[in-house]
């Protein structure tokens, strides 16, 4: 048999707020860009790989009953998705595994109580234990950890931060640069580099805007790429975009 | 075409991801339900066993709710069961991620971890190819979504086969037991019709035979 490497997913972000799917710049501003359900029925057909919902809401105000959006959307999809915002407890995670979310993103949560992702990994296995990080430039250079919704600065640097969570069980990391997130500048490949040499699944996430930043993105090592707004307002088409990645080497799930 | 075959019988141990599945049947058009105990549970019809979950974990739980037996039972009798994902390796003989744990034995071998020289979990959609493809399995999607960080090795029971730093069975078959690594009902709509049609498949052979 071939030995035939997993494909690279292209993946929609979808931001939710009070229901609705909303994108800003820099994590404010924020734009309403539309119902979740539709959306999610939209990229199904058009070939994305795979979706993840955040609850961006959820962190600062308190945990949201999400339950009927992520039922909605898991009846209508036949694609992977990962939810995450707010997540805190186990139990979090199993409502959210019981509405239909394939996986769960935690961020601040583990960073509060370290053994969140492991006791998570221990019940519902690392496979649906996504280690979300949301990552700034220090003026020296690191990369630091920021939690509740990027307001907060850690004493964690993002590459520490993501061996432990990998460590710990966690079975992929949601990385975001809160310097690029909403610019269509382009993904922090310096970060980016600093990470995907743990073990698991990384996602590139925060920047991109053209072709040629998500082909950068895998080429530093990125088992997938993950946009918002891009596909949103149709600026990219994701039949497009798998053509010139095929045409560039890396392996996509092409219809 | 409708026929009065008995339902699909998924059963709910509490770590599995039953929407997912359950959405994917509902679109398919399959009657389903979906039981957490032993009792109350229909004495025919295709058993679907879900997975996410630690190998440990799901098995005590399917003990706790009297499904353990009720699947054992399922085995002997040649009852129709299809395992998704941890499903596929809770019918096997046990797991490294559970050392000393025995599974249902459907299926021969141990599950042992992916290797270290890729990334772990196998996350993402693979391309599979067929080996002893028993003739009432559909045509299988070309990319299946994969989630997972153990897997069954090759074997003679070994039904379709993908590659992660190592061959691995992506799908066995043994009698009226059938486990998919992948998960086909989240591998696009081509891997929702394989779902729907395997259970139909199963159904009808069932039907036949009663």
């Amino acid at each position: 048999m071939r030995a035939s490497r997993v494909a690279s997913r292209i993946i929609a972000c979808l931001d939710v707020k009070e229901g609705r799917v909303v994108k800003g710049t820099r994590f404010e501003n924020l734009r309403d860009q539309g119902d979740p359900v539709e959306l999610a029925r939209r990229y199904d057909e058009e070939g994305i790989d795979e979706l993840v919902f955040l609850d961006i809401s959820a962190t600062n105000e308190g945990r949201k009953a999400r339950a009927a959006w992520v039922m909605a959307v898991a009846k209508e999809l036949s694609i992977p998705f990962t939810v995450g915002g707010g997540v805190s407890r186990p139990e979090d995670v199993r409502e959210l595994l019981r509405s239909g979310a394939d996986k769960v993103a935690i961020n601040s949560a583990a960073v509060k109580n370290r053994g969140l992702v492991e006791e998570c990994a221990a019940i519902f296995g690392s496979q649906c234990v996504v280690l979300a990080i949301d990552g700034k430039r220090d003026p020296d250079g690191e990369h630091r950890v920021y939690v509740n919704a990027g307001k907060t600065p850690t004493d964690l640097l993002v590459e520490a931060w993501a061996r432990e969570g990998v460590a710990r069980g966690a079975g992929e990391i949601l990385l975001t640069s809160m310097d690029r997130d909403g610019t269509r500048e382009g993904f922090d490949l310096e970060m980016l580099a600093k990470v995907t040499p743990v073990s698991a699944p990384v996602i590139a996430s925060g920047g991109a805007g053209s072709m040629d930043h998500f082909s950068d993105a895998l080429v530093a090592g990125a088992s997938a790429v993950l946009a918002a707004s891009l596909f949103h307002e149709k600026i990219l088409e994701v039949s497009a975009l798998k053509a010139f990645l095929a045409a560039r080497g890396h392996t996509v799930r092409l219809p | 075409m409708t026929t009065r075959s008995a339902p699909v019988v998924v059963l709910d141990y509490g770590a599995g991801n039953l929407a997912s599945l359950a959405g994917a049947l509902e679109r398919e058009s399959l009657v389903a339900v979906v039981r957490d105990s032993a009792a109350s549970l229909p004495d025919a019809g295709t058993l679907v066993l879900p997975g996410v979950g630690h190998f440990r974990a799901a098995k005590e739980a399917l003990v706790e709710r009297g499904l353990w037996k009720v699947l054992e039972d399922a085995i002997v009798s040649g009852r129709p069961v299809v395992g998704v994902c941890l499903g596929l390796q809770l019918l096997a003989e046990g797991s490294e991620e559970a050392p000393g744990e025995r599974g249902l034995g459907a299926f021969r071998g141990i599950c042992t971890r992916l290797p270290a020289s890729v990334k772990v979990p196998h996350m993402g959609f693979s391309e599979v190819e067929a080996r002893a493809l028993p003739d009432y399995v559909p045509p299988p999607p070309r990319y299946v979504y994969f989630v997972h960080s153990y897997a069954l090795p090759v074997t003679e029971e070994t039904a379709l086969v993908a590659t992660h730093g190592v061959d691995f069975s992506a799908a066995c078959a043994k009698g009226s037991t059938f486990g998919i690594q992948g998960h086909p009902e989240r591998s696009g709509r081509e891997g929702q019709r394989f779902l729907g049609e395997l259970l139909r498949r199963i159904a009808r052979r069932e039907e036949a035979r009663s």
